[in-house]
């Protein structure tokens, strides 16, 4: 098993970075209740790994019983009837969902689909809680009119069913469903902290660390614990005892991107574009959110920018970020971003060295 | 002082029709109490004889006729305008005060017209009259001109420079106006805008240099049009097709010689007009006329850039004299027409053969030398009148373009009665031939009655002759004799399957021939029913519910039984059998069937014999595809029919005419008769004008469209074009776009070393089509089609007109052709990964060791899962390995299919395959250690199954609930039926725990595979959501779960 989910702590007691808020969500357990949440948060920061704790605590080792579902829902809008698909996560107390792999269809699992899940009183009271625990995941990807939908649910059904939102970004939730939760920051943990996490592990795992060398994986890790934990493993594989400069390897995409990050910077053409166009394609064919594929790109393009262009370009990262989400095709925009990057680096190259 | 301008606009007019200035006068002097848009009372300067500027202006107006509102606001807009400009800067023109001017202007636009030239005519002295003088010759004028244009003298200069200074504007802008169509962005603007200023600016230099004012003025106009009207320059557009951009070209380089520049050359400093250059005089010199088919049976080859005319209007030249036009060079060739000896393939094919050469100027005189000098003028108005005006239409569309907005109320006025006039004319000259014409379509009248009249496809119709005729023979009596001699000899096919275009005569075909042979066609078309009859054929006409086909092939009365008492035989016509659909439920089914049985013939007629629905009546038929007669075929017999209705008709107008409707002799035979009912005699003009707006309908493959827009001469397309175009296909075209736009250097950019602004333009054009996509969006996600015109302008028209150019070729050994989109392949590739992906997930969720999502999961985790999947493989040896690299897949309860998968997502192209450097023989060992586990492994994930003779999958995936295995389970061996009832064996299943049974193993796992295979295919057939790749993934996960409800008899454990 892999370290990240080995040394994940199983109850709230053990948890180490967030302290705090673990204190806070133990308060709830012990009043055997608990508002709406929204747990909020940079990806890595250890949302899952406190709800996951706050449910188990809540109701015990049920909750272990899960069934992975693919389930089918009949939907009638009226107009038409079609089957929406959906994976969910269920135990007798909690059902996990991501209802926004429902696409722009979302609207429907929020109306439909929670609605009939939240109607529905779980029956085993035996004086233990008397309400479901809805876990929605990736609430900041749904559309705004599922989110509109969700607000009227989270009202209505609140006597049987608490929902817990789960996103990277609150400020994605429409500002209804924001003030219908508690909500709850999750922060990504300092360096200080992944440091503190990494030295547990390797204590747990009877590890040499050499000096400095969690800070490392740290820093490389952006703040990001769950990286950074996966990071440590991979110099675990790839060599133990740890050499005192060890590093991870980079992860296999971003070195990808940051190779396309090189060509674009060594030669501003159409030819340069169109291969350019084709490593998106492989990257995006293999699975990585184009989101991600921007934001790196943009960081590596970053490093070796002259400030002047800095602020322009960034400018236009964002405007086809922007647009990307609007639309369909996301190689389209990420194409048209390096187009305007290569345009604005090429007159700038010329304008300074002619 | 606007009206000075107008009086150059007005010059030519003047200078040509001398006489008619008085005439311009008392109009003027009458027209003030006339209100602005009265047009028709304008009829003064009608009575001008055939000289070539007021015909064409005649011709404007006519065109212009029902816009005349509209187009006089324009007008008065634009002096306007004009006015402003010019008050700051002209110098020269201040013979007359604006503020009276104004006044006038205010009170009537387009008296000015004619009040204006009047005072600035005096002030004029010897070159007007001297091309007065001129202009009192019709043919003697024309040559001077010519002169004019070799001499530029100075006086030569400046009457030329009058002669054509409304040309010249107009031409520039016309030009203007076929660049701002390019997408109406600003900077194709600026660049369209700025050679048409230029432009003007020489003109002014030079008409400043003969001491005449305005010119400045005059360029400046030209902009301010441009700028104004956009309205305006559409109109213009949509009124004279490709030609204008053509010739507005020519205009400029006309403009700007009076200046002294260089001749021409203006135009080709920034824009690239590919691999042949303008003629270095475009549009300089004037068009000689000639007697009609003066040039009759004359063959011409253009070769090279030619003096003045472009090839496209040089062929027409020819064609309108009745020549021929080829492309190569052969013995029949008369003459080679090429202003330059290049040196080129048909110029020394042309010196082998001994073909004379011939210059532009030589074909000017030709032509010229042809007109009977005797001509008389009242020839002009009234035989040849439609002539002229489609001449000058085609010649001198630029002209039009501003003289229509400064002159064109008089124009109208002038131009409208005369063409009334000679309407009146040939309608009454045509009524005498209307009597006996009949009522009849000529497409009826003229239908062929013997197969000899059919036109092109002979030996189809031969073809279908010998087969009527041996039909008989072949089937029937046969048939009788020995029963099982039906098919049996060679490809015999008892019906015949006529496929081809429409109106290419494959009905009247198959009628004439069956008439010929003295059978008697029944035809079923569209309009009958033609369902499946019943389910038994043999009934007949006897069952009920039979249909008509039945009755009609089997009825007693008509089939080969009465053939002995001398009545005639029948044939059955089915036509349009690729109608066959909706209403005629199993119609296709059914006339196999009914061919099998039938006793008479059976003709079937279709369109598109490539047609799915067409697929199983292919193997019965005799197929026979008619092609499309070629043009001279066509055009001989359009002639005939023309001479028959008494209509005077040009053999190259009728070919024009059969390419144009791209070989529908109907609808050409349509066209002619519309054109009967108002004109008595055809010319090759008529057919050019008529067809260019109407012309047919075509289906243009996403590809060609994409060519079309691309192409180097894609600035010039008209905005409906590109619409027509780009909407050709509006979902395959954007993608198309998009693959190459890339590709193209653009010809906007022109001299460009450093790349900068191809670049800059392939970042714009990568903007829009990222715009395109969000457009695409709102149209698909919320329905809102009516913005699909501004996705199709987003998507296509806007990279399309920047990126137009030259394609070039980005990688070595790429074929120069636009690529097909490869998004959508792309798409579904990924598409296909993410499900995979999401199998991986919901096999690591399931498993409990892990809470991620998806994203996580592909961007932190894969890594190192692939690393502590494959680098035990290569490390360690092998038994070790194998045992661990299981238990690490056991512990997320990874399958094989996930390992693949995450193999499969972490190749980069370029980066090394994960698994380089794993042996063979460890793989074989790892995929022999996981099955052999697989028995006692726990199942840990939801799977779609797929169970076979069913015909979805299960609405729920089957579902198991991880507990560790419990082996004290009594087995009850289930007996729950696999084909049993779809929503219990679900439901069962997910109130039951789903635990594997360990008691059938490698056997089982064997034939799971089987299944596994099984399922995919039905998967496939079912065109069911999950994916085929799924499927086998599935049943192997669940191992003999799977099999317990997949397999036959599937034993299902509690």
């Amino acid at each position: 098993m892999l370290w990240v989910d080995k040394h994940r702590p199983k109850t709230l007691d053990k948890v180490i970075v967030h302290e705090q808020v673990a204190q806070n969500l133990k308060k709830f357990v012990a009043e055997q209740d608990c508002p709406h949440l929204l747990f909020y948060g940079p990806p890595g920061s250890g949302k899952k790994t406190l709800i996951m704790a706050l449910i188990k605590q809540m109701f015990g080792a049920g909750v272990d019983k899960v069934k992975m579902e693919n389930k089918t829902w009949k939907i009638d809008t009226g107009t038409r009837t079609f089957d929406l698909e959906l994976a969910m996560l269920s135990s007798s107390h909690h059902v996990e969902m991501n209802p926004s792999d429902a696409g722009f269809q979302d609207r429907y699992v929020v109306q439909e689909v929670i609605k009939e899940m939240a109607k529905s009183r779980p029956i085993d009271a035996k004086g233990k809680r008397a309400f479901k625990v809805l876990v929605l995941n990736e609430v900041d990807k749904l559309s705004r009119e599922a989110q509109h939908s969700l607000r009227r649910t989270m009202e209505k059904y609140s006597a049987s069913c608490r929902l817990i939102l789960c996103c990277n970004s609150s400020s994605k939730v429409t500002e209804a469903v924001r003030s219908r939760c508690l909500n709850v920051r999750v922060n990504a943990p300092t360096e200080d902290q992944i440091v503190q996490v990494l030295e547990f592990i390797g204590k747990k795992e009877n590890l040499q660390l050499p000096f400095g060398f969690a800070a490392r994986i740290a820093a490389q890790s952006n703040r990001n614990l769950r990286r950074a934990i996966l990071f440590f493993e991979t110099c675990k594989v790839q060599q133990y005892p740890f050499s005192a400069n060890q590093v991870a390897p980079p992860l296999d995409w971003e070195q990808y991107v940051s190779e396309i990050a090189t060509e674009i910077l060594s030669e501003q053409s159409p030819k340069r574009l169109y291969s350019v166009r084709q490593k998106f394609y492989e990257l995006l064919v293999n699975c990585i959110p184009p989101e991600s594929i921007l934001k790196k790109l943009l960081t590596e393009l970053m490093k070796k920018l002259d400030s002047d262009l800095k602020h322009e370009v960034c400018h236009w990262a964002a405007h086809y970020e922007h647009k990307m989400r609007l639309g369909s095709k996301a190689i389209f925009h990420l194409e048209a971003f390096v187009a305007k990057f290569m345009s604005i680096y090429k007159e700038f190259l010329c304008a300074a060295f002619g | 002082m606007s009206s000075d301008i107008r009086k150059w606009f007005m010059k030519p007019h003047d200078k040509n029709a001398g006489a008619a200035k008085p005439s311009a006068a008392g109009a003027a002097a009458g027209a003030p109490k006339k209100p602005v848009l009265s047009i028709p009372e304008k009829a003064a300067p009608s009575s001008v004889p055939g000289n070539q500027d007021a015909s064409a202006r005649r011709k404007t107006s006519k065109y212009f006729a029902p816009k005349t509102e509209k187009d006089a606001d324009v007008a008065e807009k634009s002096s306007s305008k004009r006015k402003l400009q010019k008050s700051s800067e002209d110098l020269e023109n201040d013979i007359k005060p604006s503020a009276a001017n104004k006044v006038l202007k205010d009170e009537e636009d387009d008296d000015d017209d004619f009040v204006s030239p009047l005072k600035k005519k005096t002030p004029v002295k010897p070159p007007p009259l001297k091309k007065l003088k001129a202009a009192s010759n019709d043919d003697d004028q024309d040559e001077r001109m010519d002169e004019d244009a070799e001499t530029p003298s100075k006086s030569a200069g400046r009457g030329r420079g009058r002669g054509r200074g409304g040309r010249g504007a107009g031409a520039a802008h016309g030009k203007t106006t076929s660049h701002d169509d390019d997408g109406g962005d600003d900077r194709m603007d600026e660049d369209a805008k700025t050679p048409s200023k230029a432009a003007g600016r020489g003109r002014g230099r030079g008409r400043g240099r003969v001491g005449r004012g305005g010119g400045t003025a005059h360029g400046k106009t030209t902009t301010g049009l441009d700028d104004e009207g956009e309205e305006d320059r559409m109109d213009e557009d949509d009124k004279t097709p490709s030609k204008a951009a053509a010739r507005g070209r020519g205009g400029r380089g006309a403009g700007a010689t009076p200046g002294g520049r260089g001749r021409g050359g203006g135009g080709r400093g920034f824009m690239n007009f590919g691999e042949r250059k303008d003629p270095p005089h475009k549009g300089e010199k004037e068009v000689p006329e000639g007697a009609p088919d003066c040039l009759a049976g004359l063959t011409f080859v253009i070769s090279g850039t030619l003096d003045s005319l472009e090839r496209e209007e040089a062929g027409d030249l020819i064609k309108r004299y009745g020549g021929r036009v080829t492309g190569s060079i052969s013995k029949k060739t008369s003459y080679l027409l090429a202003d330059e000896d290049i040196g080129g393939v048909k110029s020394n094919k042309a010196k082998d053969l001994g073909v004379p050469f011939l210059t532009e100027d030589g074909l000017f005189d030709m032509i010229r030398k042809s007109k009977p000098a005797k001509a008389p003028v009242n020839k002009h108005e009234g035989n040849s009148n439609s002539e002229k005006l489609q001449k000058s239409q085609t010649k001198s569309s630029p002209v039009k373009a501003e003289r229509r907005a400064v002159d064109q109320v008089g124009a109208m006025g002038k131009s409208t009665p005369s063409k009334s006039n000679k309407e009146s004319n040939s309608t009454n000259n045509q009524k005498v031939k209307v009597v006996d014409r009949g009522s009849l379509q000529w497409t009826e009248k003229y239908r062929p009655k013997v197969p000899n009249d059919i036109v092109g496809n002979q030996s189809m119709v031969k073809q279908l002759h010998d087969w009527l005729k041996s039909w008989e023979g072949q089937f029937l009596h046969s048939g009788q004799k020995g029963k099982g001699k039906k098919q049996v000899d060679g490809g015999a096919k008892k019906a015949v399957l006529l496929s081809g275009p429409p109106g290419i005569g494959k009905t009247t075909t198959a009628k004439v021939v069956s008439q010929m042979l003295g059978l008697q066609a029944i035809e079923v078309n569209a309009s009958d029913s033609r369902g499946k009859a019943d389910s038994k054929i043999e009934k007949g006409v006897g069952g009920s519910t039979s249909n008509s086909i039945k009755e009609l092939i089997s009825n007693a009365t008509l089939n080969y039984s009465d053939n002995r008492t001398k009545k005639p035989k029948a044939v059955l016509i089915m036509d349009e059998v690729d109608g066959m659909s909706a209403g005629d439920r199993g119609g296709v089914a059914d006339l196999i069937a009914s061919i099998k049985i039938s006793k008479i013939p059976i003709v079937c007629i279709c369109n598109d014999r490539y047609s799915q629905k067409l697929k199983s009546l292919v193997n019965y038929c005799l197929l026979l595809n008619f092609r499309k007669p070629t043009k001279q075929q066509m055009g001989k017999r359009l002639m005939e029919i023309a001479r028959k209705e008494g209509i005077q008709a040009q053999e190259n107008a009728m070919e024009e005419l059969a390419e144009r409707v791209h070989g529908d002799i109907r609808m050409a035979l349509n066209h002619l008769q519309y054109m009967s009912l108002s004109q008595s005699v055809v010319k090759y003009d008529d057919i050019r004008l008529r067809l260019n707006s109407s012309s047919k309908d075509e289906d243009i493959s996403p590809f060609t469209a994409v060519d079309k827009l691309f192409g180097f001469n894609g600035g010039r397309l008209r905005m409906d074009e590109r619409i027509d175009l780009s909407m050709s296909d509006p979902d395959l075209v954007p993608l198309i776009i998009q693959e190459n736009y890339i590709n193209y250097r653009p010809s906007a950019v022109g001299k460009d070393d450093s790349g900068v602004k191809r670049m800059n333009y392939l970042a714009r054009a990568a903007e829009s089509i990222a715009d395109g996509d969000i457009v695409n969006v709102q149209i698909r996600r919320y329905r809102q089609w009516q913005l699909s015109q501004a996705a199709c302008l987003a998507s296509s028209i806007v990279p399309a007109a920047l990126m137009h150019g030259n394609r070039e070729v980005l990688e070595a050994g790429e074929r120069n052709f636009n690529r097909f989109g490869g998004w959508l392949g792309k798409y579904s590739t990924t598409s296909k990964n993410k499900r995979l992906l999401e199998d991986v997930h919901s096999h690591i969720l399931a498993s409990q060791q892990a809470n991620l999502d998806r994203e996580a999961l592909r961007l932190d985790y894969l890594t190192l899962l692939l690393r502590q999947l494959t680098d035990p493989l290569k490390t360690m040896p092998k038994e070790e390995a194998v045992q661990k690299v299981v238990e690490f897949m056991d512990t997320y309860s990874l399958s094989q299919e996930d390992f693949d998968t995450l193999v499969e997502l972490s190749k980069f192209k370029g980066h090394p395959n994960p698994m380089d450097g794993i042996q063979p023989a460890v793989k074989s060992a790892l995929t022999k250690a996981y099955k052999q586990g697989s028995s006692s492994r726990v199942v840990r994930s939801a799977d779609l199954i797929n169970i076979p003779g069913m015909k979805k999958t299960l609405k729920k995936r089957v579902a198991a609930i991880l507990e560790p295995l419990d082996d004290s389970l009594p087995e009850e061996t289930g007996v729950a039926s696999a084909e049993g009832d779809e929503e219990e064996l679900s439901e069962t299943e997910n109130d039951d725990e789903l635990v594997p049974g360990d008691s059938k193993p490698k056997l089982d796992l064997q034939s799971d595979n089987k299944k596994g295979i099984q399922v995919q295919l039905n998967l496939k057939s079912n065109g069911t959501s999950s994916s085929a790749k799924k499927a086998p993934a599935r049943s192997k996960t669940l191992g003999s779960a799977g099999k317990a409800v997949g397999g036959p008899g599937g034993k299902r454990k509690k």
